[in-house]
């Protein structure tokens, strides 16, 4: 059974969990009763859904669909033990709402090599939550197509690189109609000796007026050894579009601590909630309260 | 309960701001400190909080009659002392609430539990005194805040903290004039035997809201003269220029410095 392999990485509660769709190498459950037709996963219904990928390693591209006019969560929890190499796409059809949860965790550190290709079709709406506490090496690739009119995008990604770890992680938003619009908030934190290299694109193209593309990073470096670098660019080839850019990577603001430990707090506490400041913003987004609980967890044995 | 500067001369790089300054602050009596720009004013504030930029040649800070230049600036905190700072920092990220009560926490005996019902009665308390309006609880700290909210959320946070003498530096400044009535009467009604306040101001118009014992004049970095109202009145029409002809003082050449990045105290 599928299910008994998976003890050892899943959390409890989706033990059994009606809305569980698992797929491994060998296996596939199909608790939440979607449509699942060669690696292709259909969802329906206003709902939450657990999809498990678990050391799933093929060549054949995972699709998932969210129907027309749907609401629903998604939480792509990603488990792997040994290298692996993963291509998803991802569709949200016209008026759909997708709220998709991701997060990467890895038993051993192994590598894991990722590409997503996201369509957003006429006012589809997508926020994608990335909460990667990942151990190993990770290469992660996110292409948003905004294809259809009035497609939103909002992109928040938690990163927490530890040990020798080595982040490779690029974000692209193509703006292919109208009146679409893109926001990408990257909070990004490394101790250790972890390297992180982002490069976060936004491109409008001609004629894709009145469409917004808005990109925000933020990183903060815990040990002199780590690294963080981001490469925020716009490819921009409209005139009546707004776009905006940034980064501000540096270590822990010495006025800020100032500030924090002139109102009594110790220099350990002081630098706790300034670091609580990059990650509390995103962990209050994750809506399930069980997948919140995780992730404080995992923060707290990395930071 | 007193605070007392003795003799302190204090350098920032190779510039000595304060030169020999003395002041005595009981619990409840304000001060009033005024003069010039560039006379050590707020250097005063911040070697008192313990910022570590600035450098203590000689004399003493003490509380209580004990020396607290030795301590850091956590541990001032804790003791007691309070600076609402010219230019409140920005914290992004962390909300006001979770601020404050973290910084109430570390005021607490190991054994002790904040109440946290007690604690929002408080601070919404606080916060409907100066108007800081109901979302700020979860505003993230000082961010977005206009100068007027940066400057009363300061007052909030030495309403909450409760110290035991506190420095307010130019806390009149970027407020329009309800704003600065509202500060003055909040920090008016803070007035106690257990709080000594000393206020950093350029103006006559805080000191209307909130009525000093003792107004001081500060030149060169030392007090140069002490009086009562009728000082901030002859400083309100003559500004400083008499005072210099009056005591003999000249105008120092100072390099301009740069505070910098401000290191802990480990």
């Amino acid at each position: 059974m599928p299910i008994e392999t998976l003890k050892m990485n899943l959390p409890k509660f989706l033990d059994n969990h009606p809305q569980l769709i698992y797929l491994d190498n060998n296996h596939t459950l199909n608790n939440a009763k979607i449509k699942i037709k060669d690696n292709h996963l259909t969802f329906k219904g206003e709902n939450e859904f657990f999809v498990v990928i678990n050391n799933y390693n093929q060549e054949k591209v995972i699709d998932l669909t969210v129907s027309k006019n749907q609401t629903l969560r998604v939480n792509l929890l990603i488990y792997n033990s040994k290298a692996i190499n993963l291509n998803f796409n991802i569709y949200v059809e016209d008026n759909a709402r997708l709220t998709l949860y991701t997060n990467f965790t890895s038993s051993r550190k192994a590598k894991l090599s990722i590409s997503r290709n996201f369509f957003l079709k006429d006012n589809a709406y997508l926020r994608s939550l990335n909460a990667i506490t990942y151990n190993g090496n990770l290469e992660l690739n996110d292409n948003f197509f905004l294809v259809g009119l009035n497609a939103k995008l909002e992109v928040e990604q938690l990163n927490i690189g530890s040990k020798e770890n080595v982040y490779k992680i690029k974000q692209q938003a193509f703006h292919q109609e109208k009146s679409t619009l893109s926001t990408i908030n990257n909070n990004l934190i490394t101790t250790d000796m972890a390297k992180m290299d982002y490069k976060v694109i936004g491109s409008i193209a001609k004629g894709k007026e009145f469409s917004k593309c808005s990109q925000n990073n933020k990183g903060i470096m815990l040990s002199n050894e780590s690294e963080i670098a981001v490469e925020p660019t716009l490819f921009i080839d409209e005139y009546n579009v707004e776009a905006n850019h940034g980064a501000a990577i540096g270590q822990i603001d010495e006025l800020q601590l100032y500030y924090l430990l002139s109102r009594g707090l110790s220099e350990t506490e002081a630098k706790g909630l300034i670091i609580s400041g990059y990650t509390n913003p995103f962990i209050n987004k994750v809506e399930n309260v069980f997948l919140q609980k995780q992730l404080i967890q995992r923060i707290s044995r990395l930071i | 309960m007193t605070l007392e500067i003795k003799d302190l001369f204090v350098s920032i790089e190779d510039n000595i701001i304060l030169q020999g300054l003395n002041l005595k602050v009981k619990g409840g009596e304000v001060h009033a400190i005024m003069g010039p720009n560039g006379t050590g004013k707020s250097t005063l504030a911040q070697i008192c909080m313990g910022h570590p930029s600035y450098k203590i040649i000689s004399g003493d800070i003490l509380l209580d009659g004990e020396s607290i230049i030795d301590k850091s600036v956590d541990e001032r905190s804790r003791l007691g002392i309070f600076l609402a700072m010219q230019n409140p920092i920005e914290v992004p990220g962390v909300t006001n609430f979770d601020f404050i009560k973290a910084a109430m926490q570390t005021r607490m005996k190991k054994d002790e539990h904040l109440r946290v019902g007690k604690f929002i009665l408080k601070f919404e308390k606080a916060s409907e005194d100066l108007k800081m309006g109901q979302g700020l609880a979860h505003r993230f700290l000082n961010q977005g805040f206009s100068g007027g909210e940066k400057k009363r959320n300061e007052i909030l946070q030495m309403k909450m903290l409760n110290p035991r003498f506190a420095f307010l530096d130019e806390i009149d400044s970027g407020l329009d004039v309800d704003a600065l009535k509202l500060v003055g009467e909040n920090v008016t009604a803070l007035k106690s035997p257990d709080l000594g306040l000393i206020l950093i101001t350029h103006y006559q118009r805080l000191l209307d809201y909130i009525i000093p014992d003792y107004v001081h004049i500060m030149i060169n970095g030392k007090i140069v003269m002490t009086g009562k109202d009728e000082l901030i009145k002859k400083i309100d029409q003559d500004g400083y220029d008499w005072v210099k002809k009056e005591l003999g003082i000249e105008e120092e050449d100072k390099k301009p410095y740069s505070l910098g990045t401000c290191p802990s105290k480990h």
